[in-house]
C-alpha cells in the first residue's frame, strides 16, 4: 500500500483563523453562499464586522434574541442602509483608534437595486470598508423574482415563462465596471470554483480597504432559483468563468487585469444548458445572450488593454 | 483660548439653523451627517464651517441622501460614538425606515428636524406635519420656541438621549423659516460648561456597543417573546423620560440660568378659566395676545407644550384640569380625526381634566403667518364656548 | 399609562438586541437533513483535500490521513462527490444505513 501524503490545497494558506461559523446553519444543502460565507470567515480574520441586511444570508449572519450563529461582529440593517451603516461603524471605529475590518456582505438585490445608492454614495466618499456583493441574480430568500442582475432570458417568479413571455426582456447592470468607475482603490470579480483567487482578492481587499473603498462581486449560483441539481453549484460557477459569462478580473487603483484569463472560452450555452431558469431559452434568445456576454468581455478586455 | 471659545462663551444674534449648529458642536458629536434640505441647509453649513476651522472636530460625513444620514449615525453610535443630523419635511421622511432602526436599537442619536410640511402637496413652507408623521418611531421629541432654546434643547437632547436610564434617540423640532431664519439674540455658552453639564454621563454605567473581535451581533433577531419583552423595554424607557426631562431642565437652570417648565410650560394659567395650547414659535405670538386680553379682562392663560412624544399626560393634566374651555392649535391636520393631531391627544385626556369644551384650531400651514388677530379670533371662541354657547369643534384659518 | 415595575421576563440584560456568540452559540443537526452520504474509497483517493475545500458547511473533517464526512452536519448535497478529481467519493443512500445506531 503506497503511503499516503497528506495534501492541503494552496488555499489553506490564506486561512487567518479556523471557520466561525457553527458545525450546523440554515442554508440550504449545496448552497454556494454557505461555502461563500465560511470562506470569508476564515480568510479575513476574527476583528471582521460584518454588516447584513435582509436576504439569504440573514437568517445565519442574525442572530436570534441573544443567541447567533458565528462569531464574527455583526451589524443588521435595512436593505437601504448597508453601506451608510457600514460608513458609521467605520467612521467611528478610525476616530476611536478601534482596529475593525468592516465588510458590508448583501445579496445583488440590495447591492444593484435597493442599496445601490447608499452603496454608491459611500464608494464616491472612498469610505475605509469592503463591499462584498454575493450575486445569485435575483432575490432568492423572498421566492426568486428578478432584480437587475437577473441575466436576459432568465425565468424568474416575477419574469416567468408562459404564452406571453420568454423571461427576463433587458440584460443585467454590469455592477462591477459600474462600481470601478467610482475612482476607488480596488474592484474585482471572484466565484466559488476558483477559490485561491477568491483568497488573494480578500486579502487584497482588507489591505486596499486602509486606503479606501474595496468592492467584490461574487458569482453565488442558488440551487433552488436557478433550479440546478444540489451537487451542481461549484460546477456552474466554472462554466461562468470558462464561457467569459463571469471573467475574472481585477482593477487596483483603477489598473484593469484579468486574474484568470480564458484562452478558448466556450458558447454561452455550456452555462445556461445547466440551469434550469434557462431551459426554455429558444435559439434566438441565445444568441442574444451570447452577444451581450460577448460584449461585455470586449469592453473588458479594452480596459484591461488600455495604456496607462 | 480655546478654539472653540473663539467664536463661543458669548451673546451673538444669530439664526436657528447656526443656535442649532452651535449647540451641537458645544456637545463634541463624534460623527455628524450632513445632507442639505431647505430650511435646513444654513445649519449643516455652519457646522461644515467648524468642521473647516478646526472648531469642530468630527467625523463629517457627506452622505447622499438623508436615509444614508440616518443609518451613519445609527451605526457610528451603536459602535460608541455622539452622533448628530439634521433633516426637514422630506428628508426626515426619506429617513423612516432607519428611524426605526435608531430607536429599536436605543441608539442615543440626537437629531434636529426643521418644520417643514412634507409630501403630500409639494411644499417648501412651515408646518408640523413632519413632526406628527414620525410620531410613532419611539423617538423623543421636543419642540423649541426661540433660537434660544433651540441651542439650549440641544445641548439637553445629549444629556437626556444618554441618560444611562433612557437610551432613546431625540428629535428637537423647530419651525423652518419662523426661526430656522429668524435672527434673535443668543447667548452661546463657554464649551467648557457644557462639558461640566453632559459630565454627569461620564459617571453613568456604559451602555453596550458593538466591539470587532468580541463576537457581538447588533440588531439580532427579536424572536417571540423577546421581541415582546424589548417592545416593553422601549415603553417603559418612553415612560421615564417625562420626569427625567424636568430634571434636566432644572439642572440646565441651575447650569446656565435658563429654564423653560421641562415638559411643559405654563403661563398665567393658575387662575385662568380658558387655556389655549400649542407649540413651536406660535407660543411667542400667543404670549402677546394672552397678555392683552388679560388687560381687556379676560382670565385666559397659555400651554406651551415642549415634549411631545412622549406626550405630557400628567404634567398637561395637571395644567388644564378645571378649566371652563381649551383650545388647542395645531400646525398640522390628523387625517382620520378630521382635526388638529396636538388636539386629538389633548382631547384624550379629557378623563383627566373633565369634559369640557375642546377646539382645534388649524392655522400656520403653508408658511401663512400665525397672526395676533387669528389667536385674539381662536381665544374670543374658546371664550364663547366656555360660556355654554355652540361652537365649531374644528376651525381652519385664516 | 404606567408599566408594571417588577423585572419581566428577561430574556435580554440590554435594552436592545445584542447577540453574544460566545455565551450563546447556536447550531442546527443539519446532519438530519440528508437523504445520502459521501462515502470516500480510500483505495482511490489521494487526499488531495478539494472535497474539503468545496465542501460548502466545510464538513469534511480530517480522518487520519484522509478526510471524512462529519455525519452530524453533512446534508448530503454531493458536491464533494462531484468536485473530486479522482472520483473517489460516492453519495449513498441514507437508507443503506437505516440500521445503523446514530452516534
Amino acid at each position: 500500500m503506497s503511503t499516503i501524503e497528506k495534501k492541503r490545497p494552496k488555499v489553506f494558506e490564506y486561512f487567518q483563523s479556523e471557520d466561525q461559523f457553527a458545525g450546523g446553519v440554515a442554508f440550504c444543502a449545496g448552497c454556494a453562499l454557505e461555502l461563500n460565507v465560511r470562506f470569508i470567515s476564515k480568510v479575513m480574520g476574527k476583528n471582521t464586522v460584518l454588516v447584513g441586511t435582509p436576504s439569504c444570508s440573514a437568517p445565519v449572519l442574525n442572530g436570534q434574541n441573544v443567541a447567533a450563529w458565528h462569531k464574527l461582529g455583526h451589524y443588521a440593517c435595512t436593505m437601504t442602509g448597508v453601506a451608510s451603516s457600514a460608513t458609521g461603524l467605520a467612521r467611528y471605529y478610525q476616530r476611536a483608534g478601534i482596529d475593525a475590518n468592516v465588510v458590508c456582505f448583501t445579496g445583488d438585490g440590495c447591492a444593484q437595486d435597493i442599496g445601490f445608492q447608499t452603496l454608491s454614495g459611500a464608494a464616491e466618499r472612498n469610505e475605509k470598508m469592503i463591499y462584498i456583493c454575493y450575486d445569485n441574480e435575483g432575490y432568492m430568500n423572498t421566492g426568486i423574482q428578478r432584480s437587475s442582475a437577473t441575466p436576459f432570458g432568465a425565468s424568474t417568479s416575477t419574469t416567468p415563462v408562459g404564452s406571453q413571455s420568454q423571461g427576463k426582456t433587458t440584460g443585467s447592470k454590469n455592477m462591477p465596471l459600474i462600481m470601478s468607475m467610482h475612482d476607488i482603490p480596488y474592484v474585482a470579480t471572484a466565484t466559488l470554483s476558483h477559490l485561491e483567487d477568491y483568497a488573494q482578492k480578500l486579502v487584497k481587499a482588507k489591505e486596499k480597504a486602509k486606503e479606501g473603498f474595496a468592492y467584490i462581486h461574487v458569482f453565488c449560483p442558488c440551487l433552488v432559483g436557478w433550479k440546478i441539481p444540489m451537487d451542481d453549484s461549484i460546477q456552474v460557477c466554472r462554466a461562468a468563468v470558462r464561457t467569459n459569462y463571469f471573467p475574472l478580473w481585477e482593477a487596483v487603483d483603477g489598473k484593469f487585469q484579468m486574474t484568470h484569463k480564458v484562452n478558448k472560452p466556450k458558447p454561452v450555452q455550456e452555462l445556461t444548458s445547466r440551469l434550469g431558469k434557462f431551459k426554455h431559452l429558444n435559439d434566438e434568445n441565445l444568441a442574444i445572450l451570447q452577444s451581450k456576454v460577448n460584449k461585455r468581455y470586449k469592453l473588458l478586455q479594452a480596459l484591461c488593454e488600455a495604456p496607462e | 483660548m480655546s478654539a472653540q471659545n473663539r467664536v463661543s462663551n458669548q451673546t451673538k444674534v444669530i439664526t436657528g439653523n447656526a443656535a442649532a449648529a452651535y449647540g451641537a458642536m458645544l456637545c463634541r458629536p463624534d460623527v455628524v451627517a450632513a445632507y442639505p434640505i431647505t430650511p435646513q441647509s444654513e445649519l449643516i453649513e455652519q457646522l461644515a464651517q467648524f468642521h473647516a476651522d478646526g472648531i469642530l472636530d468630527c467625523e463629517y460625513v457627506t452622505v447622499e441622501g438623508e436615509n444614508s444620514a440616518q443609518n451613519v449615525v445609527c451605526g457610528a453610535s451603536m459602535a460608541g460614538g455622539r452622533t448628530f443630523t439634521a433633516t426637514s419635511s422630506y428628508g426626515l421622511v426619506y429617513m423612516y425606515d432607519a428611524m426605526f432602526n435608531t430607536a429599536g436599537y436605543r441608539a442615543p442619536v440626537v437629531m434636529i428636524n426643521v418644520n417643514r410640511e412634507p409630501p403630500g402637496i409639494h411644499a417648501v413652507c412651515s408646518g408640523q406635519q413632519d413632526m406628527i408623521s414620525v410620531r410613532d418611531t419611539g423617538w423623543v421629541q421636543l419642540i423649541a420656541e426661540t433660537c434660544q432654546e433651540i441651542l439650549d434643547l440641544t445641548i439637553q437632547a445629549f444629556r437626556l438621549a444618554e441618560d444611562y436610564s433612557i437610551q432613546l434617540p431625540v428629535i428637537i423640532n423647530y419651525d423652518g423659516y419662523y426661526l430656522s431664519f429668524l435672527a434673535e439674540s443668543v447667548n452661546i455658552p463657554a464649551i467648557e460648561d457644557v462639558d461640566k453639564y453632559l459630565s454627569v454621563l461620564k459617571s453613568q454605567p456604559k451602555r453596550p456597543t458593538l466591539i470587532p473581535g468580541e463576537a457581538i451581533g447588533c440588531g439580532s433577531h427579536g424572536i417571540g417573546m423577546g421581541y415582546v419583552e424589548l417592545r416593553r423595554k422601549h415603553m417603559a424607557a418612553m415612560d421615564r423620560v417625562m420626569p427625567i426631562v424636568d430634571v434636566i431642565d432644572e439642572e440646565f437652570g441651575q447650569a446656565f440660568g435658563r429654564r423653560y417648565g421641562g415638559q411643559i410650560e405654563t403661563y398665567r394659567t393658575e387662575d385662568a378659566d380658558i387655556v389655549l395650547v400649542t407649540s413651536g414659535s406660535a407660543v411667542g405670538t400667543a404670549r402677546t395676545v394672552i397678555d392683552a386680553k388679560r388687560e381687556e379682562g379676560m382670565k385666559v392663560g397659555l400651554v406651551k407644550l415642549r415634549l411631545y412624544r412622549p406626550f405630557p399626560v400628567l404634567r398637561l393634566s395637571d395644567a388644564l384640569k378645571g378649566k371652563k374651555a381649551i383650545g388647542v392649535l395645531d400646525r398640522s391636520i390628523c387625517f382620520g380625526w378630521g382635526c388638529g393631531p396636538l388636539y386629538m391627544e389633548t382631547k384624550a385626556i379629557s378623563s383627566n381634566i373633565g369634559h369640557v369644551p375642546m377646539l382645534s384650531f388649524i392655522d400656520g400651514l403653508a408658511n401663512m403667518d400665525i397672526t395676533k388677530e387669528h389667536i385674539g379670533q381662536m381665544i374670543d371662541t374658546i371664550f364663547k364656548a366656555s360660556q355654554g354657547d355652540s361652537y365649531q369643534e374644528v376651525t381652519w384659518l385664516p | 399609562m404606567a408599566v408594571t415595575e417588577k423585572k419581566e421576563c428577561c430574556i435580554f440584560e440590554t435594552e436592545a438586541s445584542w447577540s453574544y456568540a460566545n455565551s450563546h452559540l447556536l447550531c442546527l443537526k443539519t446532519g438530519e437533513w440528508r437523504t445520502e452520504r459521501p462515502v470516500v474509497n480510500r483505495e482511490i483517493c489521494n487526499s488531495c483535500g478539494i472535497c474539503f475545500t468545496y465542501c460548502p458547511p466545510q464538513c469534511m473533517v480530517d480522518d487520519g490521513d484522509y478526510y471524512k464526512a462529519n455525519l452530524e452536519f453533512c446534508k448530503g448535497c454531493g458536491i464533494c462527490a462531484k468536485e473530486c478529481p479522482k472520483g473517489a467519493i460516492t453519495m449513498r443512500s441514507e437508507g443503506d444505513y437505516a440500521n445503523e445506531c446514530p452516534k
